[in-house]
Parts: structure tokens; C-alpha cells; sequence
């Protein structure tokens, strides 16, 4: 589902140019749940980026479900993001002046689904994630992990094939945190969401059922295909 | 796709800098209609003037006199239908606060050569008998609390009189303009009654004209009849100056400075200050929403959208101090008329001042909202993202 060839990507700082991802080759198949790790400066968040359409390579090609996002415009980078990815943030992201329901039906707005139907499905995409009750708090009124599932819900409601996660947990409590890898574990196991998870947490990681290493220079290390862990609290 | 709900909420989160823009930008405009229809109010008469009306006065001011002998020369003017004479009387009633307008003219020419004015109380028959009536309009009957029947004590001090006392004028009718050539608020009473006054020494003034207004017949040139009046008393003994009304109207505007250019000048000045003002908020707004633009554009949202959702969001700010200044203007336009009701006769919030109103209302909601919502239509997802909240 995901193939990337030669893909490069550098950024100048201070005059230098510094490359992040080095002529890279990765295939990642559909329906499976990849954690990302490496130390910093590897390139996990970029390559992410560039997977999820938020940003572009400088070289290669990344296809993704057929299509070639590289050779995508603005505005077709932009509908296809609206139809086949939901991103997961470290720092949820969440909309601070809308409520939950209203968050998650956001994206919904760039479909051609009625009011109503909007209103229904964030509803069951927030009863999904256990926040039926919290439909109505903005984000300040809810606990960081509350904000995160409420994150998940609307990366979720369109229906999307694909789910990238930037540190999901990166700022949450453990227990939390593992609330949330099973919420991403249930995506991909009931509902079929390619799952691409960005983590330095080892015991994220370990909910994965591929870990890709990524290494200094952003070239490919190992990938450990593994059968996932449950959660330990 | 503009998602309205965000734009509302959005201006919303501070209400209190929501509350304080729109208060500014509803007084400014609150101000621009009432400056604007200060300068309607001011260029009434030359928009309404009449196009068969010409104005003779002397050539060398409004205040230097005409001899009287004038008049029936220019009665004898081809073309000419009627003549009527004005004087500027120049009084007060009880206290030199209390001014209007008063001029002695000719009863009987004075409703030939001024269709537009309409008695609605009292009758010109009556005025037309008494050599001591009057007509006074009636915004000055109104706000002086005079009656059809009352006295109206007049001060003079151009024509003042030799035993101190006022010149009792007697209400012989209330008028209204139909046109803004006249206002409401004039008393006027019989250049007879000042003319035997002068002439038997009761009185101390001038005993000329202050200027002759000639009213044409159907279908005559008035630049003909201006040039021939022009030529008439070229020798003196006091040389004129024929122009149409609307000339004279725009001359007499003119007298008391450029008023319009200076009250547009205000108005410009108040827009402007409101400009930047509303310009600040929706850049401080804007920045504060970087982060929620990256979401925005991750989840899909084109740049053309975020453009929309932060221009509507100047358009939005700007409409409500826009929408309520404007209504603020019209309820309070009837209290105004009577504040403004001697030095701007006729002032009224018109059509015209409305959507001038508007359209500088949606100007402002334009200018302050582009230049926030081009940066947000510009900036990548990535960097938007790691903006700080």
C-alpha cells in the first residue's frame, strides 16, 4: 500500500543543508499497524510527513493506495489527505473553540454528508473512543488523554485507510497512553486502518506488529516484524 | 468550505477584545454618518436649487447693500416673472443663544417665487394682512414652543430699535419647506414693516437690499437674464453679481469655509484610525490561530479555505461594529435634527449616507481581514503545526 523509492528529502539550516532522508526505500503493506523509531534526527517525523501529504520530497516517489503524492499540487495533496489519511498529533491539536463533537466533525465538513449525518457520526466515533458523555467540553475541559482519543476519533471519522500517529503518547501517562495504543490496536485489527505510529517509547512500540528502525542520516535500519504485544499497565 | 461555526467561536474566544473592536468600529462609523450627513445636510440647498431662480446680489460681498432702486429695473427684465426682496434681519429671541434665521421680504412675491413653501398652520392671508406678521417654520415654532397667534419677540442688532425694546412679530402662520431650498427654521415677516420703521426713525440700519431673487418664466435662459443683469449696473452705482441659485446656494456653503472637505477630512481620519485598529485585532486573532490553521490544512482544508475562514472573520468583526453604528445613527437622527436643527438645517441620515456607511463598513472588514488571511493561506502545514499556542 505504501512504497517509497529513492525518496530524499534535506533542509537548509544556517546556510548548511542537511539531509534528512537519503534515497530511501520502504514498502509497507495494507492493513498492517508500523511504529517508527530511531533516534532523533532520523527522520521518523519527516518521513511521516511526507507519507500523510503534508509535505513534499525533493526526490523519488511515494505511493501510496496507487496513487503518486509526490507528483500532487497543493490542492490535490489537500483532497486526498481529507479522504484517505487521519493524523494522531503529540500535541492533539484539537481546535481549542470547538467542543469535542464539534471537532470531530470538522473534517466531516469536506464531505458531502448532510448536518445530521455529520452530527451521527461523530457521535458514534466519540462513543467509539468512550467519550460519548464529553461531547459537549471543549478541550480544556478534558484530560490530555481524553484530548488525544477525541484526536483519534476525528483522524478516524471519514472513514480514512490510512491513520499516521506523531508521538500519540508522547505527552500522556501511562495509563493513558496505553488507553490510546489500544484504541490505534482496535482501528487496525477491527476496522482495517493502516496504521503508521511515530514513538521513541519502546513499549508503544511494542503494540505494533512491524517496528521500522530508522537510523541516523535518515537511511533504513532493520524492520522487526513482531506479533504485538498487549498492553502492560 | 468556510466552516461559519469556527469563524463565530473564533471571534468570540476573547470577548472582551471582540466587545472592544466592534464598540470602535461602531462608533467610528456612528461618526462617518453623522459627519456625512453633515455635508448632505450642508449641500441640501445646492441639490435641491431651482433652476429658474436667479440670485442678484452686489459684486463686492453678500453684506454690502443694493439700492433699492434696483428692484423695479430689474422687474423690467425680459423674461423675469416676479422679483422678491431678502433681507438678513440678524436677530436673537430673549438671549443672543437663541438665533435663527430671520429675514424681511415681500409677502405676496415671496409665495410666487417660492412654490415649495407650505403653511401648515395659520394662513398666508392672514400673514399677507398684517404688516406685523410673520411665518416661522416649523422646527423654530416647535422648539421655541410658538404658536398661530403668539407673539414672537425679536432682538434686533443689525435693525435695532431706538427704545431698546424687540420688534413684536405676530404668528400669523407655521410653515414647512417642501423643498431643502428653505429650511425649517426661518422667520420671515414683511420688508414693509422694517422699511417704515427705518423711515421713521425707530430704527437704526441699513436701508438697502440685501439681495434680489427673480424668479423666470417657463422656458427663459437664466444665463441670458444674468448677463443682462450683469451688464445693467455695470456703471454702479453698486455693481451685481447675477448667479443661479445653486451657485448662490454653493457660495454661501462656501462662505463658512470648506466645510465639506473638512468634516470628509475627519471622517477620512476616523476610517483610517479604525482601519488599523480593526487590522491589529485580526492580526493578534490570526496569530493566535496559526496552530489551528496547520491542523486545518492537515485535515484537508484547501488555502483558499483558511483565506475564506479569516477574511470572514474581518468581514464578521467588522459587520456587527458596522450594522450597530449605523442603527445608532438612524435612532438617533430625530434627537440630532433638533441639536443640529440652527447651524445644519435639514440634517438627515439619508439612503445615500447608508450605504456609504456600509460600504466603508465592508472596505474595513476587507482590509483588515485580507492581510491575516493571505499569511494563513501561505503558510505550510509543517510550520503552521509547530507554531506555539
Amino acid at each position: 500500500m505504501i512504497r517509497l523509492r529513492g525518496v530524499t528529502k534535506a533542509y537548509t539550516r544556517g546556510g548548511e543543508e542537511l539531509v534528512v532522508l537519503d534515497r530511501l526505500d520502504l514498502d509497507m503493506e495494507e492493513g498492517g499497524f508500523f511504529a517508527l523509531m530511531g533516534p532523533s534526527g532520523s527522520g521518523k517525523t519527516t518521513l511521516l510527513n511526507l507519507i500523510g501529504g503534508l509535505d513534499h520530497c525533493d526526490a523519488g516517489q511515494i505511493v501510496v493506495d496507487g496513487e503518486d503524492i509526490a507528483r500532487m499540487n497543493g490542492p490535490e495533496l489537500a483532497a486526498w489527505r481529507a479522504e484517505k489519511v487521519g493524523f494522531v498529533f503529540q500535541g492533539f491539536n484539537l481546535i481549542p473553540v470547538l467542543t469535542a463533537q464539534e471537532n470531530v466533525e470538522l473534517p466531516l465538513l469536506l464531505t458531502n454528508l448532510s448536518r445530521r449525518e455529520r452530527h451521527e457520526h461523530a457521535r458514534l466515533a466519540l462513543e467509539l473512543v468512550g467519550l460519548d458523555d464529553r461531547r459537549g467540553h471543549r478541550p480544556s475541559q478534558l484530560s490530555g488523554g481524553q484530548e488525544q482519543r477525541v484526536a483519534i476519533a476525528r483522524a478516524f471519522v471519514t472513514d480514512p485507510k490510512m491513520i499516521l500517529a506523531d508521538e500519540p503518547t508522547g505527552d500522556l501517562d501511562r495509563k493513558s497512553a496505553d488507553d490510546v495504543l489500544s484504541l490505534l490496536v482496535r482501528l487496525n485489527r477491527e476496522f482495517g486502518k493502516t496504521i503508521l505510529m511515530v514513538t521513541h517509547d519502546a513499549q508503544a512500540a511494542e503494540r505494533a506488529r512491524a517496528i521500522v528502525h530508522m537510523e541516523k542520516g535518515g537511511t533504513l535500519g532493520r524492520i522487526e516484524r513482531r506479533e504485538p504485544q498487549p498492553a502492560k499497565v | 468550505m468556510v466552516p461559519l461555526r469556527l469563524v463565530t467561536k473564533n471571534l468570540a474566544k476573547h470577548k472582551l477584545r471582540f466587545a472592544l473592536t466592534v464598540c470602535s468600529l461602531a462608533i467610528a462609523i456612528f461618526l462617518l454618518c453623522v459627519l456625512r450627513s453633515l455635508v448632505v445636510a450642508l449641500n441640501a440647498g445646492v441639490a435641491a436649487a431651482s433652476a429658474n431662480r436667479v440670485i442678484v446680489q452686489s459684486k463686492v460681498s453678500l453684506f454690502v447693500y443694493l439700492p433699492q432702486s434696483y428692484g423695479p429695473k430689474l422687474d423690467m427684465v425680459q423674461g423675469v416673472e416676479s422679483i422678491v426682496r431678502w433681507n438678513w434681519f440678524g436677530g436673537y429671541y430673549q438671549d443672543p443663544s437663541n438665533f435663527f434665521a430671520q429675514f424681511a421680504t415681500d409677502g405676496k412675491e415671496l409665495f410666487e417665487v417660492y412654490p415649495e413653501l407650505e403653511i401648515v398652520d395659520g394662513s398666508a392671508e392672514d400673514f399677507l394682512r398684517d404688516r406685523k406678521a410673520c411665518l416661522v417654520g416649523e422646527e423654530t415654532a416647535l422648539k421655541y414652543g410658538k404658536k398661530v397667534g403668539d407673539t414672537f419677540p425679536i432682538i434686533g442688532t443689525i435693525f435695532a430699535r431706538l427704545d431698546g425694546q424687540p420688534w413684536d412679530f405676530q404668528i400669523a402662520g407655521i410653515y414647512r419647506p417642501k423643498k431643502a431650498t428653505l429650511d425649517s427654521t426661518t422667520l420671515f415677516f414683511h420688508y414693509e414693516f422694517l422699511e417704515k420703521s427705518l423711515e421713521s426713525g425707530a430704527t437704526t440700519g441699513p436701508g438697502g437690499v440685501g439681495i434680489f431673487v427673480l424668479k423666470l418664466a417657463p422656458g427663459v435662459d437664466p444665463v441670458a437674464v444674468m448677463s443682462e443683469v450683469d451688464a445693467m449696473f455695470e456703471n454702479g452705482p453698486q455693481v451685481v453679481q447675477a448667479t443661479t441659485e445653486a451657485e448662490f446656494q454653493a457660495q454661501f456653503v462656501s462662505m463658512v469655509g470648506n466645510v465639506p472637505m473638512f468634516v470628509s477630512s475627519i471622517g477620512g481620519g476616523v476610517m483610517l484610525a479604525i482601519l488599523l485598529a480593526a487590522l491589529n485585532t485580526m492580526l493578534m486573532s490570526a496569530r493566535e490561530q496559526t496552530r489551528d490553521v496547520g491542523v486545518l490544512k492537515a485535515l484537508g482544508f484547501t488555502d483558499g479555505s483558511v483565506f475564506g475562514i479569516l477574511l470572514a472573520q474581518g468581514l464578521v468583526l467588522c459587520g456587527t461594529g458596522g450594522v450597530l453604528g449605523i442603527l445608532l445613527a438612524k435612532i438617533s437622527e430625530p434627537g440630532m435634527t433638533r441639536m443640529l436643527s440652527s447651524m445644519f438645517p435639514g440634517y438627515q441620515v439619508t439612503g445615500g449616507t447608508v450605504m456609504e456607511a456600509a460600504g466603508a463598513t465592508l472596505a474595513i472588514g476587507l482590509l483588515s481581514g485580507i492581510a491575516p488571511a493571505l499569511r494563513a493561506r501561505g503558510l505550510s502545514v509543517i510550520n503552521a503545526l509547530r507554531a506555539v499556542r
